[in-house]
């Protein structure tokens, strides 16, 4: 008589399971959860239970970032000396253009998005809308880039403050990391653009 | 050197000042531009004219426009120090030397994005039950349209769907290479084609449809349009051209009813 293994089964703690469902699910207007929103929810060790949730999603290539609440440009609700974070689940590798293309990006867009951070981060993270403007009409036309730039401001990439001056939005800062964006922009050097009509045809149908 | 102490030339050291430092914030110029030890001794300077409150009060403006710069200056030492930093007039020029292509796989070797799954809310569950509570029966609703009786229910074939412009018959690609194949058959003799004759079909629709079409043969450079007074013509390239250098114009061109066919 063969006896069958029986299969193991993973259990994961209700505060696991709490943290999970915490920064998974949107609540209010930005996505993931501030550190006294994490106290209040899993307690005063939350930090161990989040260590645990990013072991756990990092099979699934995902991670648990944490982003100051100052440079999202969230007003601090913590006690005087107490830093004060919002916790995201994000992708921790990255997409391949097929997959962008999928998720509902354009190539023309993410092109257009990398352009805008670019002279923004080289500007010190805040540049006038008309100069960004025309550094992206130049690569997708005037009446494009007028949509394009509003689409930014509205998913939460780019940030425009009284004055008209553009900066990263909060998103930016969750999901970009700037430092590889500028170091390959750096090291960059221009190519033609490639002629191909299925792509561009691809393009035009999306 | 010394300066003329009058009023006037306070005043207008002092907007001067201002003036430099609100452009600096502004971000149109760099705030290594401002020479901080010379603002403040022009300031010192005129310290002693300063008679009126509005003279004082320029005065304020002018060192809280000379602290925000230093300010900058700071920001943008830390700044430099770290590898975020490159020289916004050089990174324009990479920016816009770099392909469409290249800006977007940089752009994705850098992004991660945010999971966020929407979830009901209690507010939003309120709103929708008394949404659901005031609104009428289907029956009341369709009762007000005076519909007549049910139809049974058809079918609808990828057939009806093409008729009906739901769905296209062909992809975009197939239709932009029939048309160019068309061009170039047309076009055989080396001359070009008058826009409006390879344009023009037998209903509105279609031709509205190819003038898209055409639009798109020219932008991706499989043709060449030449306007020659009123006559506008169209050469097909026998492999795509495109226009790297200068950037793209727009031509609209507007297609009255008229050139429907009668």
């Amino acid at each position: 008589m063969t006896v069958e293994p029986r299969k193991e089964e993973t259990v994961y703690s209700d505060r696991l399971k709490r943290a999970a469902h915490m920064l998974f699910f949107k609540r209010g207007k930005i996505p993931g959860a501030r550190t006294w929103e994490l106290r209040t929810g899993l307690g005063k060790g939350f930090q161990k239970t989040l260590s645990d949730l990013d072991d756990v999603l990092k099979d699934l290539d995902l991670e648990v970032k944490r982003v100051e609440v100052q440079s999202l440009g969230e007003t601090q609700a913590s006690l005087e000396g107490e830093e004060d974070y919002r916790y995201f689940v994000r992708l921790k590798g990255t997409l391949t253009p097929k997959e962008a293309r999928m998720s509902g990006w354009r190539i023309d867009n993410l092109a257009a998005m990398a352009a805008c951070f670019g002279l923004i981060v080289s500007k010190q993270g805040k540049c006038e809308r008309k100069e960004l403007e025309e550094l992206v009409a130049h690569k997708a036309g005037r009446w494009r880039t007028l949509t394009l730039v509003d689409t930014f401001l509205r998913t939460g990439y780019l940030e425009e403050d009284e004055e008209g001056l553009v900066k990263l939005g909060w998103r930016t800062r969750a999901e970009v990391d700037l430092q590889a964006l500028m170091m390959l922009l750096a090291e960059s050097k221009p190519e033609a653009e490639p002629v191909g009509v299925e792509e561009e045809a691809d393009q035009a149908a999306i | 050197m010394k300066r003329g102490s009058s009023r006037t030339s306070v005043k207008k050291d002092l907007e001067e000042i201002v003036q430099t430092c609100n452009s600096i914030e502004n971000r149109q110029f760099s705030p290594f531009l401002l020479d901080v030890s010379e603002a403040l001794r022009i300031l010192r300077l005129h310290a002693g004219d300063l008679n009126r409150l509005e003279d004082h009060l320029l005065d304020m403006r002018a060192i809280t426009g000379i602290a925000r710069v230093v300010g900058l200056q700071s920001s943008q030492l830390r700044f430099q120090s770290t590898s975020l930093f490159l020289d916004p007039e050089l990174a324009k020029q990479k920016l816009e030397g770099l392909s469409r292509q290249q800006l977007a796989e940089f752009f994705l070797l850098s992004w991660h994005p945010v999971t966020e799954l929407e979830q009901l809310v209690m507010p939003a569950v309120k709103e929708a039950s008394e949404y659901w509570k005031k609104m009428l029966s289907f029956f009341e609703r369709r009762g007000k349209f005076d519909l007549g009786q049910f139809d049974s229910p058809g079918t609808f074939g990828l057939g009806d769907l093409g008729s009906s412009g739901m769905m296209e018959d062909q992809s975009f690609t197939e239709r932009l290479q029939g048309l160019w194949n068309e061009l170039k058959s047309r076009a055989k003799s080396g001359e070009g084609v008058e826009y409006w004759s390879f344009v023009r079909s037998q209903d509105f629709r279609e031709t509205v449809s190819r003038a898209q079409l055409v639009s798109f043969l020219v932008s991706y450079g499989y043709a060449n349009m030449d306007k020659n007074g009123d006559r506008i013509v169209l050469t097909p390239n026998e492999t795509p051209v495109l226009q790297t250098e200068g950037s793209p114009h727009s031509f609209p061109i507007p297609i009255p009813w008229e050139k429907a066919p009668a």
